[in-house]
């Protein structure tokens, strides 16, 4: 039985050690090597003293290396931290400090990049380094070559309680927040999605969603359960469609997963008409509400693929799933989140905690064998994180609370209303508005700062600023504090423009009235695109 | 021609930064798709040419050299 992730790359590799584990660009990794190169990775981590709960950095751009580290470190014991390689040096040390990262795995795509992360960190806490230029660190730096081959991975007494991964996401005060999983909701969620989304050993999915996204967590770990094969989708091949659509094509791809964005720009930009991707049976999508007339559209050029809306905050990695019909699209609202899935229980609450009557709106909170052990390192977010319902014996039902607002509309079926805070999604990206802020207020030329987003309709989010100054105004200021706040932000991150005013439209009792400001910001972007357009 | 693609690439997409002009746009992340989408519009308003989606793919955008080569192809034909 398997209890651990890395049981299924074993298990996988004993029934078909040539079956294909993963592919990248024209490379393949079978489940015997995934097997054999992650007991390496395992062994070594072991030998310079990376211990069971151990945090391990993976700094790595997609590659084969994302499995074969991945699954190395969970067998070392450790759990494995996918660090955004797009992300500033500055934000990635943050990171790194703040879960106290014992390892860092990287390769020579980053490798220069790596060197400017670990230039300015106190490497002393890292047990080993791999795939780094040896430069002037301070722990043992080992490169992809020096593996070795035919060392056993060492004997741990791994729970499944015990942690396997921490994903960081957008956290409200600036810091990013790490959310703990271990390899009991790791593999329920697999279990599960491969129960709801018929992935068998034939199968062939999609990686679009890079490594620190939640989203990937179905690429990694489902595909292993299954014994499929996971097709890693390169950077290169994420920002072209019409070489996207040929490689859904030329893979054979069985399931796609990705945020709407991505298949919006497939739909537009794809070459779909000139393309055969009969082979694609399952569409899933999630992260953020996927426009109708889009996914209309869509569904019509891949009459044959049934298309799913996936729903879960990465604390549950997923909690409903909704299989869109032709009919759901009829009054051009994007599709509902849908029904809470067999392995978990949704309860929908008003501001009381009190379950909503009939079809009223309220926070949607989950109870699953799915969902994270908590927050790395962040007793005020897991204070205040779950909903405990009372139960006899002292030992409550802790339930995640997912700051989700949804309507039932009838026999079960959820649709997502907005937000009960002020997190917003950039391409399924979670953004705390107030992280930008955060970013921006904290220097010193900018006296106040409020953040917005504004939706186009073809999937693109773009975060706005306004601030007011301290400093005189001078003609670089923009550029200045937006570089500024680009070394803390990830890239999504960013503000895509950021407009100086005098002053900021306050509402009767003296907050920043965000809603008219969102007007007023609307309507500057909108005179900006004209005059661009002239 | 070759100095005009890379200005148009380096104002608009780049904020000025310098490239090589056989450095990858794609994988570094100095570009993203919307960029793409970006710089086939602008291609398009500078050379008056159209240049079909399945022409959009890695083989023709992945640098400045490899997005030279392909406006050759499609301004002497």
């Amino acid at each position: 039985m398997i209890r651990l992730l890395h049981q299924m790359i074993a298990g996988a590799a004993d029934r078909d050690a040539d079956a294909p584990a993963f592919r990248f660009l024209d490379e393949t990794l079978s489940y015997g090597a995934l097997a054999a190169k992650s007991d390496q990775v395992a062994a070594i981590l072991s030998e310079h003293g990376v211990r069971k709960g151990d945090r391990v950095g993976l700094y790595l751009n997609k590659s084969l290396e994302t499995a074969i580290s991945l699954y190395g470190v969970m067998k070392a014991g450790g759990a494995y931290v996918p660090l955004d390689p797009g992300a500033p040096a500055e934000r990635t040390r943050m990171v790194m400090k703040q879960c106290g990262m014992s390892a860092f795995i990287t390769h020579a795509p980053k490798a220069q990049d790596a060197s400017e992360v670990l230039e300015r960190y106190d490497t002393e806490g890292l047990a080993c380094i791999i795939g780094a230029q040896p430069g002037n660190l301070k722990s043992p730096v080992l490169g992809w070559d020096d593996l070795g081959t035919g060392l056993p991975a060492p004997e741990n007494r791994i729970l499944d309680q015990d942690l396997a991964y921490i994903i960081f996401t957008s956290g409200s005060t600036g810091e990013p927040k790490g959310i703990m999983h271990t390899h009991r909701s790791g593999l329920a969620y697999a279990e599960a999605a491969a129960a709801t989304y018929d992935v068998r050993s034939n199968d062939r999915l999609s990686n679009h969603s890079p490594l620190h996204f939640d989203m990937s967590t179905f690429d990694y770990l489902c595909g292993p359960l299954a014994g499929a094969c996971t097709v890693i989708v390169s950077e290169a091949h994420a920002k072209l469609p019409a070489s996207l659509s040929k490689l859904i094509q030329d893979e054979q791809l069985t399931h796609w997963y990705s945020v709407p964005f991505a298949l919006i720009q497939l739909l537009q930009h794809g070459a779909l008409d000139q393309r055969d991707l009969s082979a694609l049976r399952w569409v899933m999508f999630g992260g953020e509400p996927f426009p109708a007339k889009h996914l209309n559209a869509l569904m019509k050029s891949l009459p044959q693929a049934r298309f799913s809306n996936v729903y879960g905050p990465a604390e549950v990695n997923q909690c409903t799933y909704h299989h869109v019909t032709v009919s759901d699209l009829a009054d051009d609202r994007p599709p509902p989140i849908g029904q809470v899935w067999d392995h978990a229980e949704g309860i929908i609450l008003d501001e009381n905690d009190q379950p909503v009557t009939a079809d009223h709106t309220g926070e949607l909170v989950i109870r699953s064998s799915t969902m994270m052990r908590g927050y790395w390192a962040r007793e005020d977010l897991n204070a205040s994180a779950y909903y405990k319902r009372p139960l006899g014996g002292g030992f409550p039902d802790y339930f995640y609370r997912t700051g989700d607002l949804v309507t039932d509309e009838g026999g079960g079926v959820l649709r997502f209303i907005g937000r009960k805070d002020r997190q917003v999604k950039v391409r399924g990206f979670r953004v705390e508005l107030d992280e930008v802020e955060a970013a921006l207020s904290l220097q010193d030329a900018v006296d106040e700062a409020a953040a917005v987003l504004l939706k186009g309709d073809d999937g693109a989010a773009a975060i706005v600023v306004a601030a007011t100054l301290k400093d005189v105004y001078n003609a670089d200021i923009e550029t200045d504090i937006l570089t500024a706040a680009a070394r803390k932000l990830p890239r999504y991150a960013v503000p895509q423009q950021l407009i100086v005013i005098d002053a900021f439209p306050r509402t009767t009792s003296g907050k920043i009235d965000k809603r008219a400001l969102a007007r007023d910001l609307e309507e500057c972007r909108l005179e900006k695109e004209t005059a661009d357009a002239r | 021609m070759r100095d005009k693609i890379r200005s148009i690439v380096i104002e608009n997409l780049l904020n000025g930064k310098e490239v090589a002009d056989d450095q990858d746009l794609l994988i570094s992340g100095m570009v993203d798709s919307l960029g793409v989408m970006r710089l086939v519009r602008l291609l398009e308003a500078e050379f008056d040419i159209k240049i079909p989606a399945e022409d959009v793919v890695i083989e023709h955008f992945g640098s400045i050299d490899m997005l030279a080569a392909y406006m050759e192809t499609r301004i002497s034909t």
